[in-house]
């Protein structure tokens, strides 16, 4: 007769963990810990490579036949192409300063997440094919040979990495590891490898302009409700120019923000903001998507996204572009459109300069993208915009920085800088979890999807244990951020880890505070909740709390 | 003499054989890391088991047996094994683990009837622990469904506004 198994045995002590090397450690694809595979029809629509059915979780993934040599020669493809990946494989001495700087090891404490090891999983491969001792002595100096349990292996750690970059700050060498996974993942596409969360936004974005496949007339529909309820909650309807041509600015915010909630309210906030400046401006139907999650599938992919912002800038006659709150977008212009689909436009000035302050934002001149918050800041540097931030008393707040603004493009002041003109209690996070230390929300990179919901709650615990830490020793109520992945997907961490702390961009606060030349009395924030000490019998004149 | 009495001289040792249990359960790679680093942000898993580690000890011992401050103590640390790869035995059995080293540390000192009696009861607190952790779990399990849901709603929540203004039928999903 079987025995019941003691408490001990149940809690599976070391004892029973493989006694044997950790890569022979093999991943288990338990509902939660994977996204969904992509669509056939997707894949095919693109022109993906060998599109095929496959379920992660089941034992044959229904690789091509001659799997193992697409591999090696892309593998070899992109040593050639990228030299930093040559490096990258090269020269990790195995320090370790990496180890523990990954929020999905912290989270997981799956050994594997630790970057060196994830990285090691390809370098493995590189070892046996192009070290002298890997050819000879295999194995024990950690080469290994490509099997299918080794793609199974990379799918599993290349989406466990939101290519956050935190690792890479504190590599000697500045090994990045985003780097290696980006690479990782474009392999698995060689083999018909991909998830339908990222593939199914790459489609509807390479065909109707953004994520969700939205057309372009009702996108209009749908930003004019917006402006709609900003009529509501402040007596003005702001403009909401479309594909006009002749204007200075083209504005390019995510989807996200006009689609999904609570990221409509940042939206919000920009419409007001524009309206208030009477800012020359339109936005465009076309190059209505600023995420690229093309920039998680190959580096062609993220290229052919991306074209659309300059092709339609060219279009339209816009001087500059102004960009929305968001996190990769940044790291895909900071880093890569000049090289993608540089030089600009001719028709772009060459220092984009703000109309309203004549700043010019020099840091722009090669992309000639600015970014909201460094605009907004500037306005307010020079005194162009009113005030009231008590408005958003009823609020604590802190920033988290999202990795790609922090990371990719070193915008760490501004943000705090508008936050701190908008709302008067601004509490910052421990100083090793934010800046360029942030902990990321551990849902980036294409990771943003309900399935694994679990996978996410634990990659975000960093983020969550320094947000619960403030939450209860200042009683923060309360995260503002720069990034519309982060808006979504930090809704349900912090419900998780610190309960009862909202989350909201930067300009849905601008958008609470603003005062408006001949605006109603504000009764209401821009989520129509109502506003703090503001009895909305008393007459206008005696509650006006803005300066002029 | 009370029991804390006995309990109390030996609550180092009893707490850092739990922890050392814990962290026995993850990979050998691991365990090293969670042992050395002492920030609770560049180790917020070693610090939220020292936390729980604590709090247990002195509800068990009976010093503490306050329901809101032992949850508060082993809140991040149950919500972290709900959300980790183990079955739910093991994400909230790892309280258990305390109870072979409390036989082993404990028990030799309870001599006496009252003393045994008293030794009991303070295993009959660490089951409530158990208890009050497995209602911790589930309350966990339970939001993180609820987050799915939510979150496939706020995907799209404008555009499903927008879709009932259109003919005035509601819509769900994501087009
Ligand atoms: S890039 Fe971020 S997620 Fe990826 S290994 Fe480095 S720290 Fe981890
Ligand atoms: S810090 Fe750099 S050199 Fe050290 S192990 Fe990590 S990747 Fe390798």
């Amino acid at each position: 007769m079987a025995k019941l198994p003691t408490p001990h045995e149940l809690m599976a002590s070391r004892k029973d963990f493989p006694a044997g090397s950790w890569l022979d450690v093999k991943p288990e694809f338990a509902p939660g810990s994977f996204c969904y595979p992509a669509k056939v029809e997707t894949m095919e629509r693109l022109h993906m490579p060998h599109p095929h059915e496959w379920d992660p979780a089941a034992e044959d993934w229904n690789l091509p036949d001659n799997w193992e040599k697409i591999l090696c020669d892309a593998f070899e493809e992109r040593l050639e192409k990228h030299r930093s990946l040559k490096l990258f494989m090269d020269i990790c001495v195995r320090c370790g300063a990496c180890a523990d700087k990954c929020h999905f090891f912290l989270g997981t404490n799956d050994p594997k997440n630790m970057p060196v090891l994830r990285a090691e999983l390809l370098r493995s491969l590189y070892r046996r094919d192009y070290t002298m001792l890997g050819k000879l002595l295999g194995v024990s100096v950690g080469a290994r040979g490509w099997d299918k349990s080794v793609v199974k292996e990379l799918f599993y750690y290349a989406y466990q990495c939101t290519e956050c970059r935190r690792c890479s700050l504190f590599c000697p060498y500045g090994i990045d590891t985003a780097e290696i996974t980006a690479i990782v993942r474009e392999l698995l596409h060689e083999v018909g490898l991909g998830t339908h969360w990222i593939m199914d936004p790459v489609k509807n974005c390479s065909f109707t302009g953004n994520h969700l496949g939205i057309q372009p007339h009702s996108f209009v529909e749908i930003v004019e409700m917006l402006a709609d309820d900003c009529e509501t909650i402040t007596g003005i309807r702001p403009k909401t120019p479309f594909n006009e041509k002749g204007h200075e600015i083209l504005f390019i915010t995510p989807s996200g923000d006009v689609f999904a909630d609570p990221g409509i309210y940042t939206f919000m906030g920009y419409l007001l903001l524009f309206h208030e400046l009477d800012l020359d401006y339109t936005f465009s139907t076309y190059a209505s998507e600023g995420g690229n999650f093309g920039s998680f599938v190959s580096f062609n992919m993220a290229k052919k996204l991306n074209a659309k912002m300059y092709a339609e800038a060219e279009r339209l006659g816009a001087k500059w572009i102004l960009g929305g709150e968001c996190g990769h977008m940044w790291r895909v212009v900071n880093q890569y459109m000049a090289t993608y689909n540089g030089p600009a436009p001719s028709c772009m000035m060459d220092v984009p300069t703000s109309p309203i302050t004549g700043t010019r934002f020099e840091n722009a001149a090669s992309t000639k993208m600015v970014h909201i918050a460094e605009f907004t800041a500037d306005l307010i540097r020079n005194n162009k915009i009113t005030l009231d931030p008590s408005r958003n008393d009823h609020i604590i707040t802190t920033f988290h920085d999202s990795c790609n603004p922090a990371r990719a493009m070193g915008l760490l002041e501004e943000p705090r800088y508008v936050l701190k003109a908008v709302c008067n209690n601004f509490v910052e996070m421990p100083e090793n979890t934010i800046r360029e230390q942030t902990f990321c929300c551990g849902s980036g990179s294409g990771l943003n999807t309900e399935e694994i919901m679990e996978l996410r709650m634990r990659a975000g615990m960093p983020r969550g244990n320094a947000l619960r830490y403030v939450q209860q020793k200042y009683d923060v109520n309360h995260m503002a951020c720069v990034c519309a992945i982060d808006r979504a997907t930090l809704t349900p961490l912090a419900n998780y880890w610190a309960p009862g702390v909202t989350v909201s961009g930067l300009h849905e606060l601008v958008g609470n505070a603003l005062v408006m030349k001949g605006e109603q009395k504000r009764t209401m924030d821009l989520r129509q909740e109502d506003l703090p000490n503001v009895d909305p019998d008393e007459p206008e004149d005696d509650a006006e709390q803005g300066e002029e | 003499m009370k029991i804390h009495d006995i309990f109390r001289p030996q609550k180092e040792a009893v707490i850092s054989k739990w922890i050392e249990a814990v962290y026995a359960t993850y990979p050998l790679e691991t365990t090293g890391f969670l042992r050395t680093r002492k920030d609770p942000f560049t180790n917020p898993v070693g610090d939220m088991t020292h936390e729980a580690a604590g709090r247990l000890f002195d509800a068990v011992s009976g010093e503490d047996t306050d329901p809101v401050t032992v949850r508060q103590a082993i809140d991040r640390f149950v919500r972290l094994r709900a959300v980790q790869k183990m079955t739910p035995s093991q994400a909230i059995g790892v309280f258990f683990l305390l109870k072979p080293i409390m036989r082993e540390q404990l028990l030799p000192l309870c001599t006496g009837d009252r003393a045994r009696a008293a030794y009991l009861n303070a295993e009959s607190r660490l089951d409530s622990i158990v208890l009050l952790a497995f209602d911790m779990y589930t309350e966990a399990r339970e939001t993180l469904a609820e987050s799915r849901i939510t979150e496939i709603r706020s995907q799209c929540a404008q555009v499903v506004r927008w879709a009932q203004t259109v003919d005035g039928s509601p819509v769900s999903g994501k087009s």
